[in-house]
């Protein structure tokens, strides 16, 4: 019943996000290109400033295109704490406001203000929001009210930078069909290359295509896109995801097949890992051990263990994983772990594997972790890891 | 061949032993009893190779003879007949055998009696005697607490350590460990043996009500159990049991007593508001004062209860995984309990505190690794 009734839906983008925090504490980056992303040639655009998108950068490009398009740029690493930090300081603020708040990602927000313009006005309400948010965090922000989640993020996008936009209830198809198709999310590459095969430009000509034609196109997903371009997005904003999953993995800085190398990481990363599960007082149920060869192919692993949080366990099986997988003799490009299925609790005390010093270790290590951070002690096997 | 028994007095023998007959056993024969009959008895068999089990019911027949039944088949059709004696009548060439009764006749196709596996029978054994009601009573204190994890099979049965002064069972998960001792059980030569859970759990369902003896006989391989006009014959589990004794804390002086009852009751209401999959509870002992809590973040679901216990040391906070808890506390029949406990991360020991003239149970409970530092 709620689904069918006439929707008020904000999308909260904050503008070059990481950017914006590195200004905040750097005001004389204010101006400038600034981009954000891993420093090694492997590293990819993570953040620009709207003066470096000048020269032809975009995020998710590499960083050494960037260098080439845009040398006179400030080039800064990311700083995770400080953008998460930020993050939640936002999240506050609209919290404190709205009831249902779904965060979508770091950046991103939707609102679901259904109801709410009897007492306040969506209109009024979200521009106020908006400059409250940039008067307490000092960070842009840009928002479009509509009808759904589908519309309000496509047109955010077209609010940016520092912006707003409101497309009304009924306005929605109009609103995209001008539009180019790779403006709706979930329209990657392939899709998008495959439409535009076919003479599909705009979203008006895709909202055209009959409904059978695109089930026999792209399947199940051609409905939906269908519904897309036709402006229809029922889903609700969700206000709490539960975290299902923790996982590390990284981009070596070259390809190897130095074993030892590839052994100290997987060891560090399933210390990590294992060190985040305890401090959010988690156990879990499942390990997965993932691994990237020189050409891209992707190959995962996963196994079901009895709950745990214990470095020992994780990193036996985490070995036991690794060596099932890397069955080809070529080069490693990435190399990740993941635990899943996770529920809350502490790590049962095992009568005759666990003794005595083993779990005061465990306990002294995390201590020392949560005073002086997570590098703080680790194995010394997976100390020699900044290979470049 | 031919023979007539009591329908209920069959049913009666069959549901003894049925339990041993697995729905998918590794031959298809296992899915049958098989029936010998010699000099106007007849023999009940049941197996699944590992645990085999035997009965006797006087029958009327003229002939000695051997056929394997399908076990399902017969159970049920014995289940719906009001009492009555019914006639078996089976062709040695077909092994086809109808069931004549009153109501009318049933035709069921058996199986060749050879081709069900041999029975061992223990050879060399060890014999000791004991009562139904002790066995069982050590069977329902330990069989709880054993593994499931096939890795380790070990610890998948109860270890039976005999000595000359007292018999010793202890089972235990690796989280928990219970050592039950009695002093009214010996053997002159000192043994030990691992019983399987399935065997036991067998036992458990079948040793009668009254109080009746039971002969236990075993060597290295197999242990026969003998009672009633049942036998029982289970292979054993041929693995070192883990060095228990060593586990057992001898230091544990933080002790509180508390009310057995008042005390599971609360850990049942504490336990549905803690995680699902966990169980995961919080003692905390401060003075004479017991507090339980527990936490479902996932759901936002908390609880917490005060009770009050005679306590002998120093405050201490423990976690710890209510169901363990309960099944122990479950498994006490004193009115009092006390806890022993050392430090937040070692093994915690629960003693009733009253107990039968002949027994001594100890019962030991792996805490959880609380990380509430700052």
């Amino acid at each position: 019943m709620f689904r069918t009734m006439e929707r008020n839906v904000v999308h909260f983008d904050l503008d070059t996000f990481f950017v914006s925090v590195a200004r905040l504490g750097n005001s004389a980056l204010n101006g400038k290109p600034v981009i954000i992303g891993g420093n090694s040639d492997r590293g990819v655009v993570a953040s620009c400033s709207y003066e470096a998108r000048k020269f032809g950068v975009h995020s998710a490009m590499p960083m050494k295109l960037a260098r080439r398009l845009c040398p006179s740029a400030v080039y800064l690493r990311g700083d995770m704490d400080s953008y998460s930090r930020y993050s939640n300081l936002v999240t506050d603020i609209i919290r404190d406001r709205v009831p249902v708040v779904e965060k979508a990602s770091i950046d991103e927000f939707y609102l679901d203000l259904t109801g709410m313009d009897r007492f306040f006005g969506c209109r009024q309400f979200t521009a106020e929001l908006k400059q409250t948010i940039l008067k307490e965090s000092g960070l842009p922000i840009s928002y479009a009210l509509a009808s759904n989640k589908l519309i309000s993020k496509v047109a955010t996008d077209d609010a940016k930078p520092n912006g707003q936009l409101y497309i009304p209830y009924g306005n929605e198809k109009g609103y995209l069909a001008p539009l180019a198709i790779e403006r709706i999310p979930g329209v990657g590459n392939k899709t998008s290359s495959l439409l535009r095969r076919m003479g599909v430009e705009t979203i008006k000509v895709l909202s055209e295509i009959p409904v059978p034609m695109m089930e026999n196109l792209l399947g199940k997903n051609g409905i939906e896109l269908s519904r897309k371009a036709n402006g229809q997005d029922d889903a609700p904003v969700v206000p709490y995801t539960e975290q299902k999953s923790i996982g590390k993995e990284e981009t070596f800085n070259s390809d190897t097949i130095d074993m030892k190398f590839l052994y100290s990481e997987l060891i560090r990363m399933t210390e990590s890992v294992a060190f985040q599960l305890r401090n959010q007082r988690r156990l879990c149920g499942c390990l997965t051990v993932k691994l990237r060869y020189a050409n891209f192919d992707t190959v995962t692993r996963q196994t079901m263990i009895p709950y745990t949080a214990n470095d020992h366990v994780l990193l036996s099986k985490a070995k036991e994983l690794f060596v099932k997988l890397y069955d080809r003799r070529m080069l490693v490009r990435l190399l990740g772990v993941r635990v899943s299925h996770m529920v809350g609790g502490f790590q049962q005390i095992s009568l005759f594997d666990d003794t005595e010093e083993n779990v005061r270790l465990y306990q002294a290590m995390d201590k020392i972790r949560k005073r002086y951070g997570e590098p703080a002690v680790q194995r010394a096997v997976s100390l020699n890891t900044n290979k470049s | 061949m031919k023979f007539i028994v009591s329908s209920s007095a069959l049913l009666k023998q069959l549901s003894a032993i049925n339990g041993v007959v697995t729905t998918n056993p590794v031959v298809p024969i296992l899915e049958n009893f098989l029936f010998e009959i010699k000099e106007g008895k007849l023999t009940i068999t049941a197996s699944d190779l590992q645990t085999s089990m035997m009965t006797e019911i006087d029958v009327e027949a003229k002939e000695d003879g051997n056929i394997a039944v399908p076990a399902k088949i017969l159970m049920e059709t014995l289940k719906n007949l009001p009492e009555q004696p019914v006639t078996f009548s089976i062709d040695r060439d077909t092994y086809s055998i109808e069931i004549s009764s009153d109501n009318g006749r049933y035709k069921l196709a058996g199986e060749n009696a050879t081709d069900f596996p041999k029975i061992p029978t223990v050879t060399n054994a060890t014999a000791v005697d004991m009562s139904s009601e002790v066995l069982s009573n050590a069977i329902n204190n330990t069989i709880f607490a054993t593994s499931n994890d096939e890795l380790r099979p070990a610890m998948t049965g109860v270890y039976v350590n005999l000595s000359a002064t007292n018999a010793t069972f202890v089972a235990t998960d690796g989280h928990r460990l219970i050592r039950y001792r009695r002093v009214d059980i010996a053997s002159p030569d000192a043994a030990s043996i691992i019983i399987p859970r399935k065997a036991l759990n067998l036992l458990k369902s079948t040793l009668p009500s009254d109080n009746v003896p039971v002969t236990v006989e075993f060597n290295s391989s197999n242990a026969y159990f003998n009672f009633s006009n049942i036998k029982m014959i289970c292979r054993l589990i041929d693995e070192r049991f883990p060095d228990y004794e060593n586990v057992i804390p001898v230091d544990n002086n933080n002790n509180m007593t508390i009310d057995r009852l008042e005390f599971m009751g609360s850990m049942k209401r504490i336990a549905i508001y803690a995680n699902k999959t966990t169980h995961q509870v919080r003692l905390k002992l401060a003075g004479s004062e017991l507090q339980i809590s527990a936490e479902d973040l996932d759901f936002s679901n908390e609880a917490n209860e005060r009770l009050s216990c005679e306590h002998d040391g120093e405050d201490i906070e423990i976690g710890f995984n209510a169901k363990f808890l309960v099944e122990m506390l479950n498994n006490i029949s004193a009115k009092e309990v006390t806890l022993k406990f050392s430090a937040p991360n070692r093994a915690g020991l629960i003693v009733p505190s009253d107990k039968g003239e002949n027994e001594d149970i100890l019962m030991l409970v792996m805490p959880v690794m609380l990380n509430n530092y700052v």
